[in-house]
């Protein structure tokens, strides 16, 4: 016996879902005239054909309970969960009021983060895997609830949707992807997307997964097709998809004109299928309501979105002075290192047990810490390097764990257990090496995203570990340094420690901050005697501090991650033949950077050179160099010089690599240069 | 006499099409033609025998006019009558669900005590599959009017000879 129809289904719900049906095509057929007015709204996708299953997710949801993941056509969904018209359109309208981003995100992404109607990325079905990370939190933490993620069928076509479902499937995670199947990636058919028309059944030999099947375009059959997937979600902790077949009875959106390729034919049997007619038919046709009351809720929804447009019109638009707040949260604040140096002496350990060590320390203090990644967690084995051994064993199998191979996966269900409880700390290892993070680069995106465009109401609370550099003689693909391509994006921290005691107290700020913070690990230096510090058990080291590892007077040498060491053994190496004294100074970190140490040695050298073992072009000692050349060109007396890698890829023959990466020569050559400029 | 309905949308353009040829292939005056749109309960329990047709709507629905019509025929009583159903597909271009809708209409009516007549064969057709599909054969007539338009006369013509066996 399905729970909702026509005949059974009590009147003040059916009026319930009519007016807020009502509402929503009436808000979804305004939304251009603001554009036409020039008032906003610039980006609409209209929702109509979509309704059925749009006012089913809306009513199925249970605030407090449930996050929901909507999408750019979402409007019903959003309206029937419980926004406000006023909601709606502030968010329409990009004021500095709307709830969503305050104006930053584009129209008709619809959010209420404080109700966990997530706020979402453009980019299609990004969130899914952030939905089955909040429903792995929701598991560990014992919370009776679903994640439900929505979008189109086109989006299935996106891998990262694939690793979603199947980590949900292999996880026995409560997700409900709720597929809005309109036959259209914008003028893309179904058949150019994938071989299934219902592109569910691409997913049918996945474990524990229960395919629902319904018409988006009616109302009760959305509504039983929801319901029944919860119930079975939350009782079984296991996945759904819920396929809604819709049409889309619009364009794609207001930047795109369906005439173009579709026919006439086409387009008035979508209209014959208009989902709020259907449904207003059958409430004539089966005596629940007369033409007058139907008549009086249209009326009241007209009255309703005229008040609701007055205000949101009339409502402050954002101040241009905000857009540096909410880049990334103020970490936290080292209390007894403040500067990030310690004189302590004692027994020297190497940086992969300094991190490991500090990684357990952290994890004991803080039971919402969580970490994995590829490779991990096995037995003994705790990652290519170690580096997490013995985790599993310390602290279970629910908080330290392996992650498949899929590095967008890892990344995106980080972010969305964060999105759980702000408590909960995340370490990654975002791939088994730097080389291999590429296929996470949409979720780093979306990571460093995600506080400023929700206007400082959500930060992914991760640290990002990856295992960096070459001098391993590992060829192109675990060699590489992304470092540069990573500190183009506002909304992370980059750290890149070379030292044992640096990297045990970066990452200990990292693992008590909000936040996203990206740790690379030179994995040459893991087990490097010349690396080995003492390391004081509660070491701290604040972001964007650098550390003067050799002090000098002739040249500032400014550098980070493996060339730190070779850099030293160059300086060593003048001082000695008594060219000159170099300053050495180790960055830490990259993103904040600290101009202010690099500038204080400037002063007293006036020349600098800069060393890193990326490429010289493009690497990131070229910000570094313009910074300089902006802002400290009166103190220098030299040009500024960098040494790096060629503009090639890291070979694999040790010949090759010799001849591609920087070594302790060739620095010795350029800051013998500089020194005698 | 056992009285014999032909009952299809008639405001539509294709199905009406197949369902006036199934009338005129049955004979003058042997099929009733009942408009769907504005069928109840009681047009469907006057009849002994009963021709019904339906396209098959995108992905494998109802039109909305048989859709909006099915809640009110939930207690139908149809023992002792037989039903035999025409529908209206696109083997190429809706392979996956060609002719669903003869299948959820089936469904229906043997819910509601009817005897479902008329089966055919699937020989000459291509398709991936069909929610009209029981033990290799059809549960009605399946028309393609986008593939083989020049098929159907045939194929109506079979059909309504052998209705006309199995409605006695």
């Amino acid at each position: 016996m399905k729970k909702y129809d026509i005949k059974t289904t009590d009147k003040e719900t059916l009026k319930k879902w009519f007016h807020l049906m009502t509402l929503g095509r009436a808000i979804d057929e305004k939304a251009p005239a603001y554009l036409l007015q020039s008032l906003g709204w610039s980006y609409h996708a209209p929702y109509a054909g979509h309704d059925g299953i749009q006012l089913a997710v809306g009513q199925v949801f249970e605030k407090g309970q449930d996050f929901m993941f909507p999408y750019y056509r979402d409007m019903l969904t959003v309206l029937s969960a419980g926004l406000t018209i006023e909601e709606i359109l502030l968010n329409g309208l990009s004021k500095a009021t709307d709830i969503s981003s305050g104006g930053r995100h584009m129209s008709n992404h619809f959010a209420k983060v404080n109700w966990h109607i997530e706020n979402v990325s453009s980019a299609v079905a990004s969130h899914d895997t952030h939905a089955v990370g909040v429903a792995r939190a929701m598991v560990y933490y014992k919370h009776k609830g679903v994640a439900i993620t929505l979008h189109g069928e086109s989006s299935t076509s996106e891998g990262y949707v694939y690793e979603a479902i199947n980590g949900a499937s292999n996880e026995k995670l409560p997700v409900i992807f709720v597929i809005q199947d309109n036959g259209y990636g914008i003028s893309v058919p179904k058949k150019d997307q994938t071989a299934n028309r219902k592109v569910a059944d691409n997913f049918v030999g996945m474990k524990n997964l229960r395919i629902i099947h319904c018409n988006g375009k009616d109302v009760f059959d959305s509504m039983n097709a929801m319901t029944e997937a919860r119930e079975y979600a939350i009782e079984t902790s296991n996945p759904v998809i819920v396929q809604a077949n819709c049409v889309r009875i619009g364009s794609h959106s207001n930047s795109d004109k369906h005439t173009l390729y579709r026919d006439e034919d086409e387009l008035s049997y979508v209209k014959a299928a208009d989902p709020l007619l259907k449904f207003r038919r059958m409430l004539l046709r089966y005596k629940r309501f007369s033409e007058k009351e139907l008549k009086e809720i249209e009326a009241e929804a007209k009255k309703e979105l005229s008040v609701a447009n007055r205000k949101a019109i009339s409502a402050p638009d954002p101040d241009p002075k905000t857009i540096h707040n909410f880049v990334i949260p103020e970490p936290y604040k080292p209390k007894v290192y403040v500067d990030g140096t310690h004189n302590k002496d004692g027994e020297k350990i190497n940086m992969v047990t300094a991190i490991n060590e500090t990684l357990k320390a952290e994890f004991r203090k803080n039971p919402d810490t969580f970490l994995f990644g590829q490779d991990v967690a096995n037995r003994d084995k705790g990652g290519v390097f170690n580096v997490s051994k013995g985790m599993q064993q310390e602290f279970g199998e629910n908080r330290v764990y392996n992650a498949p191979i899929a590095e967008d996966y890892i990344v995106g269900t980080a972010n969305g257990m964060s999105r759980f409880d702000p408590k909960i700390r995340v370490v990654i290892e975002g791939a088994e090496f730097a080389d291999y993070f590429w296929p996470a680069m949409n979720q780093y995106v979306e990571c460093t995203h995600d506080y400023w465009r929700s206007n400082g109401q959500f930060s992914p609370n991760i640290t990002l570990r990856l295992a960096s550099g070459g001098y391993i003689g590992g060829g192109l693909y675990h060699s590489q340094n992304i470092e540069g391509a990573l500190t183009t994006l506002p909304g992370a921290r980059i750290v890149y420690p070379s030292f044992a005691d640096d990297a045990a107290g970066l990452l200990r700020t990292s693992l008590r901050s909000e936040g996203l913070t990206v740790f690379m690990e030179p994995k040459a230096l893991y087990n490097a005697v010349e690396a080995s510090t003492v390391v004081p058990d509660d070491f701290e080291v604040p972001f964007g501090k650098a550390r003067i590892r050799r002090s000098g007077a002739d040249l500032t040498l400014v550098t980070y991650g493996n060339t730190t060491h070779l850099s030293l053994q160059a300086a060593e190496q003048l001082a000695k033949e008594g060219i000159g004294s170099v300053e050495v100074i180790d960055l830490r970190s990259l993103l904040p950077l600290d101009k202010g140490t690099i500038f204080e040695s400037i002063k007293k050298t006036s020349k600098v050179l800069i060393v890193h073992e990326d490429k010289v072009f493009s690497g990131f000692g070229a910000e570094v160099a313009a910074t300089i050349a902006d802002e400290m060109f009166r103190y220098l007396d030299a040009p500024i010089q960098r040494v790096g890698s060629t503009f090639t890829p890291v070979g694999f023959n040790p010949i090759l690599e010799r001849a591609i990466l920087p070594n302790a020569a060739l620095i010795y050559e350029a800051a013998k240069k500089q020194i005698q400029y | 006499m056992k009285k014999t309905g032909l009952f299809y949308g008639v405001n539509t353009k294709k199905t009406a099409l197949i369902g006036k040829e199934i009338q005129e292939a049955f004979g003058e005056n042997k099929a009733d033609i009942v408009a769907v749109e504005e069928a109840g309960k009681k047009s469907f329990e006057q009849y002994d025998n009963l021709i019904i047709g339906a396209s098959t709507w995108f992905d494998g629905e109802l039109p909305t006019y048989w859709d909006e019509l099915l809640p009110e025929l939930e207690n139908l009583k149809m023992k002792g009558k037989k039903v035999a159903i025409f529908g209206l597909g696109d083997q190429e271009g809706y392979p996956e669900n060609f002719v669903d809708g003869i299948g959820l209409l089936a469904e229906f009516f043997e819910a509601s005590g009817a005897e479902i007549v008329g089966h055919t064969s699937i020989e000459g057709y291509t398709f991936e599959g069909s929610r009209a599909l029981r033990d290799g054969k059809f549960l009605g007539l399946a028309i393609d009017q986008e593939n083989q338009s020049d098929l159907t006369g045939s194929r109506i013509a079979a059909w309504v000879k052998q209705l006309k066996k199995e409605f006695n």
